[in-house]
C-alpha cells in the first residue's frame, strides 16, 4: 500500500509535465510509459473505489503532492487516461515520433492481442456529443440557464462535493482554491457559473454530480450528509459572492433580476445583501421634474437606473411568499422613513412600492 | 480484404465536391442532403482507412490522394458528419494515417501541426473557436476534461430541448406558443444523425410525440425514417407510445415495419408458432394495431402478402397469430381507448365480425358448435346473396374468416371427433379451402379433395398444439395424439 501512495503522489507531477514544455525530450517509449502510467493509475481507482478508508488514505496523499492550485480528487485517477491522453495531445510541444505514438493509441483500435490504451471508443464518443453540442445548440432562452454554464456549473460542483465529502467541514485551504479558479474565467462567467450552481443547489439537485462515481454514499446518512455537504458547500459560494463588495454589487448588476429573485428566494444570506444593495442603489436616484423621471445622480456609476430596480423589485415581489412579505416590508420601511409620502416624485421608495403593489 | 484502389479514387472526387456543397451544413438544404448521404459517406471513409493504412506519412498520401486534406478536414466541420454512427472514428482513423512520425520537410511538418489542429477542434478545445479555450482551461484547473464536460452539456441541451417542447399544450383557445414549427422541424432534422446516441433517447421520445395542432407534419421525414430504421435494426429502444405515434404519423415507417416483420418471419423456419408469436410481439404491431388506422394499412399488407403467395400456408399462419395477437393487446385495453369494431372491419358484417371475434375460450365448449353453425350459417348468407357477393366482397370475406383461424381449427377438430352434425362444418371448412366452387359443389369438393392438403393440415396440428398449450384445453390422451401425429408430419414435411 504504500508503494501505491508513493506512485499515486507522482501523478499530479506527471499532469504538470504533459501539459510542460518538457515533453520535447519525449520519444515514442516514453510516451508508451506515460500511458502505461495513466493506465495503471486508473486501476488504482478501480481496485479502491469501493473501500472508503483507502480511499481518502489515497486521496490525501494527492492532495499533499499538490501545493498550489485546485488539488486533484481520487476521482482524478480515474479519469487519468483521458486526463493524459487529451493533456498531451493539446501539447505541441511533443515530437512527431511520440505523437503518432500517441495518435495510434488513442484513436486507432487496438491490434487483437495487444494491451488497450484509454479507450478508443470513449474519445469516439466524445467527438460525437461534442459534434451533437453543435447540432442541438439553442439560441437563449431567457430566464432558463444556459445549458454550457450548467454543465460548468455541475463541474464545479462535483468537484466540491468530492472535497467535502473527503476531507469534511472547515478545510481552511479550499477557499483558496476556488478563487483561483473561480478568477480563471472573465467575471460575467464565473457569476453565471456561481449563480448556476447554488440555483442546483438549492433544487436540490443531489444526483447530479459530475459522473465521478465517487458518490458510493448509499442509504439514509449518505444522502443526509450529502444534504449537510450541499449546505456548506452554498455557505463556500456564497461566501466568496459576498465577501466581496465591489464582487457583489458587480454580481448583480450583470445577472438578471428573475435569476437574482430566485436565489433570493433560497438563500437568505443573499436576500439580505440584495435588498441591501438595492436600497443603496435606489437612494443614489433622484427625481428629474423636467424628465418626469427618477434618474442616476451619477451616469458613470455602475448602478441601476430607475427602470432596472424597479424590474429588480418586481421579480422580488413574484418569488415565494416569504420573499415578498420581506421585500416589501423593507420598502415599506423605507418609504416611512423617507417621510412616508403618498405623492410620486418626492421619495423613490414610495413610487417602487406604488409600482410594485400594482 | 482485396482493395482496388480505383473504386475510391473515383468517389473520391464525388465526396469532395459533396463536401464543398455542404459546408458546415447550416441550410435546411444542405442538411437534408446530409443525411441522405450519410451511410455510403461512412462506408467510404472506412475504405478510404483501408487504403491509407499501408501508407507512411501525409507525403505519400498525397501522392495517391492529392485531395485528400481538403477533404478530410472539410468533414471535420461538419457536424452531421461527426455526429453520425462511426463515421468520427473513420475520420480520425485516417486523420492518424496521415500523420508523419518523421517528417522530412516543412510541408510535412505543417500537415503534422493541422491534423493535430483537426483532432483537438473534434475532441478539445478548438484552436479555431475562440470560446471553447475559456471553458477548457477552467475545466481542466478542475482536473476534468472535455469528455466529462460534453457529457453534462450534451444532457443539459437534451433536458432543455425536452422541457421547452414539453411545456406546450395544445389549447384550443391558445395559439400561442413557445416553440414555432419551423424550429421543431428544424431540431428535427439535427437529430438525425444522433439518433444511435444514447443521450438522445428522451428527445426522440419528446419529438415523436409532440403535437403542434398543426394539421401538416412538422418532423421532418429523413427523422421519422431514420429512427424507423434504428428501431427497426433495434439500435434503440422506444417506448411503444413513441413508436405508435412513429407509425400514425408516419405511414412509409409502418408500411416498412410490416414488411420486415414478414421477411424475419419468413426466414425463420415454422417449427414453433411460440417463436413465431414472440418475433411477432417484439416487433410491437399487435399492440399498435390497436390504433385502426395502423390496423389497416397492416391488414391491407398481409392481404397482399397472401396473394402474392398464392395463398401460402405460411403467410396464412403468421395472419392468424397476428390477429390472435393483436386481440389479447386489443383486450388489455382501457375500455375507454377501445375503438369500436366497426372501426376495425368497416365493410364487413358486423354480427359475422363479432362472432369471429369471440375467443373460443370465452365459451364452453358445449356451445362451441352452436356458435360454429352460426358463423357457418352468416358465412352462407352474405356468400350466396347474388345481389351482394362479387368476387372482391367474396374474397374479403373469405379473408376475414381466414385471419381467425382459431375457430377454423376447432370446426376440423370437431369434425375429426365426428360427435356433431357434420354439415355445416363441412360448408365452414369447404368454404375456407376453396371458396370459389359453385356453392352446391362444396360439400361434394371437401369430401373428394384429393390435393395435397398436407401442408395445411400440419399448419392446422401446430395450431392446435398451440392453443392446446395456451388455453389449457384438451386431455392427456388427446395430447398425446397429437404430439405424436406433429412428429409424424414434422418427418415428412
Amino acid at each position: 500500500m504504500a508503494a501505491v501512495l508513493g506512485r499515486v503522489a507522482e501523478l499530479p507531477a506527471l499532469l504538470a509535465l504533459s501539459r510542460s514544455a518538457l515533453v520535447r525530450h519525449w520519444d515514442a517509449p516514453a510516451l508508451d510509459r506515460a500511458l502505461e502510467w495513466a493506465r495503471y493509475f486508473q486501476h488504482v481507482h478501480d481496485r479502491f473505489r469501493a473501500r472508503p478508508q483507502l480511499r481518502e488514505a489515497l486521496g490525501r496523499r494527492l492532495r499533499r503532492a499538490q501545493p498550489c492550485s485546485p488539488p486533484l480528487g481520487f476521482s482524478a485517477l480515474g479519469r487519468c487516461p483521458e486526463l493524459l491522453g487529451l493533456a498531451l495531445l493539446e501539447n505541441r510541444a511533443l515530437p512527431p515520433a511520440a505523437c503518432r505514438r500517441l495518435l495510434r493509441r488513442l484513436l486507432l483500435p487496438p491490434p487483437p492481442g495487444a494491451g488497450a490504451g484509454p479507450e478508443p471508443r470513449g474519445l469516439a464518443l466524445l467527438a460525437r456529443r461534442k459534434a451533437a453540442a453543435r447540432l442541438l445548440a439553442l439560441p437563449r432562452r431567457p430566464g432558463g440557464t444556459e445549458p454550457r454554464v450548467r454543465a460548468e456549473a455541475q463541474l464545479l460542483l462535483g468537484r466540491l462535493r468530492e472535497e467535502e465529502a473527503q476531507e469534511g467541514a472547515g478545510a481552511a485551504g479550499r477557499p483558496r482554491w476556488l478563487c483561483g479558479v473561480l478568477e480563471r474565467l472573465p467575471p460575467p462567467r464565473a457569476f453565471a457559473v456561481v449563480a448556476a450552481a447554488l440555483a442546483l443547489l438549492g433544487q436540490g439537485s443531489g444526483a447530479e454530480g459530475a459522473g465521478d462515481g465517487d458518490r458510493d454514499g448509499s442509504g439514509q446518512d449518505g444522502n443526509r450528509a450529502s444534504a449537510a455537504g450541499d449546505g456548506c458547500i452554498a455557505g463556500l459560494l456564497l461566501s466568496w459572492l459576498l465577501g466581496n463588495r465591489e464582487r457583489f454589487s458587480a454580481f448583480c448588476l450583470c445577472l438578471p433580476g428573475s435569476l437574482l429573485a430566485s436565489l433570493a428566494g433560497h438563500y437568505s444570506q443573499l436576500s439580505r445583501s440584495y435588498l441591501d444593495l438595492l436600497t443603496g442603489w435606489g437612494s443614489h436616484l433622484h427625481y428629474d421634474p423636467l424628465q418626469g423621471r427618477w434618474v442616476k445622480s451619477c451616469l458613470e456609476k455602475a448602478e441601476l437606473s430607475w427602470e432596472e430596480l424597479r424590474e429588480r423589485f418586481s421579480c422580488l415581489c413574484q418569488g415565494s411568499a416569504l420573499l415578498r412579505e420581506q421585500t416589501q416590508a423593507a420598502l415599506k420601511l423605507l418609504k416611512t422613513r423617507d417621510g412616508d409620502f403618498k405623492v410620486r416624485g418626492l421619495s423613490v421608495w414610495t413610487d417602487l412600492l406604488m409600482e410594485v403593489e400594482e | 480484404m482485396a482493395q482496388d484502389t480505383t473504386v475510391p479514387k473515383l468517389n473520391f472526387e464525388y465526396w469532395l465536391d459533396k463536401a464543398v456543397e455542404w459546408g458546415q451544413a447550416t441550410t435546411l438544404e444542405s442538411q437534408k442532403d446530409v443525411c441522405l448521404h450519410l451511410p455510403q459517406l461512412q462506408e467510404f471513409l472506412h475504405q478510404l482507412y483501408e487504403t491509407l493504412k499501408d501508407v507512411q506519412g501525409s507525403v505519400a498520401a498525397i501522392q495517391q490522394f492529392p485531395l485528400i486534406g481538403q477533404l478530410l478536414g472539410r468533414l471535420c466541420w461538419n457536424p452531421f458528419v461527426i455526429g453520425y454512427d462511426e463515421s468520427q472514428k473513420a475520420l480520425m482513423w485516417c486523420l492518424c494515417c496521415l500523420y508523419s512520425s518523421e517528417p522530412q520537410n516543412p510541408v510535412e511538418v505543417k500537415a503534422n501541426s493541422w491534423i493535430c489542429s483537426l483532432l483537438c477542434h473534434l475532441l478539445s478545445s478548438s484552436e479555431w473557436e475562440s470560446n471553447e479555450a475559456e471553458t477548457n482551461l477552467f475545466i481542466s484547473t478542475l482536473g476534468y476534461t472535455s469528455a466529462d464536460y460534453y457529457g453534462h452539456l450534451v444532457k443539459n441541451m437534451i433536458f432543455s430541448l425536452v422541457a421547452e417542447l414539453r411545456e406546450n399544450p395544445f389549447n384550443g383557445l391558445n395559439i400561442q406558443r413557445s416553440v414555432s414549427a419551423s424550429r421543431v422541424n428544424a431540431v428535427s432534422i439535427c437529430c438525425v444523425p444522433l439518433i444511435t446516441l444514447p443521450d438522445l433517447t428522451p428527445l426522440l421520445e419528446t419529438l415523436l410525440l409532440y403535437h403542434g395542432g398543426s394539421p401538416k407534419e412538422i418532423l421532418c421525414p429523413e427523422f421519422l425514417e431514420a429512427v424507423n430504421e434504428a428501431f427497426l435494426k433495434k439500435k434503440i429502444s422506444l417506448p411503444d407510445s413513441a413508436v405508435c405515434s412513429l407509425w400514425l404519423r408516419h405511414s412509409p415507417s409502418l408500411e416498412k415495419a410490416t414488411l420486415h416483420l414478414l421477411d424475419q418471419l419468413v426466414s425463420i423456419q415454422l417449427n414453433s408458432l411460440e417463436e413465431v408469436a414472440c418475433v411477432i410481439k417484439d416487433s410491437l404491431l399487435p399492440q399498435a394495431a390497436s390504433h385502426p388506422a395502423i390496423f389497416r394499412v397492416v391488414n391491407e399488407i398481409f392481404k397482399n402478402a397472401l396473394l402474392e403467395t398464392d395463398g401460402a400456408s405460411e403467410v396464412m399462419t403468421i395472419i392468424q397469430v397476428f390477429t390472435q395477437l393483436f386481440l389479447e393487446a386489443r383486450q388489455n385495453q382501457n375500455e375507454q381507448h377501445k375503438f369500436p369494431l366497426k372501426a376495425y372491419f368497416p365493410c364487413h358484417h358486423q354480427p359475422l365480425v363479432r362472432a369471429l371475434l369471440r375467443r373460443p375460450s370465452e365459451l364452453p365448449t358445449t356451445s362451441w358448435s352452436q356458435h360454429l353453425k352460426n358463423i357457418s350459417d352468416m358465412l352462407k348468407a352474405l356468400v350466396e346473396d347474388t345481389n351482394v357477393s362479387s368476387l372482391t366482397d367474396l374474397f374479403e370475406t373469405w379473408y376475414l374468416v381466414t385471419c381467425f383461424g382459431e375457430w377454423l381449427d376447432i370446426a376440423a377438430e370437431q369434425l375429426l371427433k365426428a360427435t356433431v352434425q357434420p354439415d355445416a362444418l363441412l360448408w365452414l371448412l369447404a368454404f375456407y379451402y376453396c371458396p370459389q366452387n359453385e356453392n352446391q359443389q362444396r360439400t361434394q369438393a371437401m369430401i373428394t379433395e384429393t390435393t395435397d392438403t398436407s401442408k395445411e393440415v400440419y399448419s392446422l396440428l401446430l395450431r392446435t398444439a398451440y392453443r392446446f398449450k395456451h388455453h389449457g384445453e384438451g386431455n392427456q390422451r388427446t395430447v398425446k395424439l397429437l404430439n405424436e401425429l406433429l412428429q409424424k408430419f414434422t418427418l415428412k414435411v
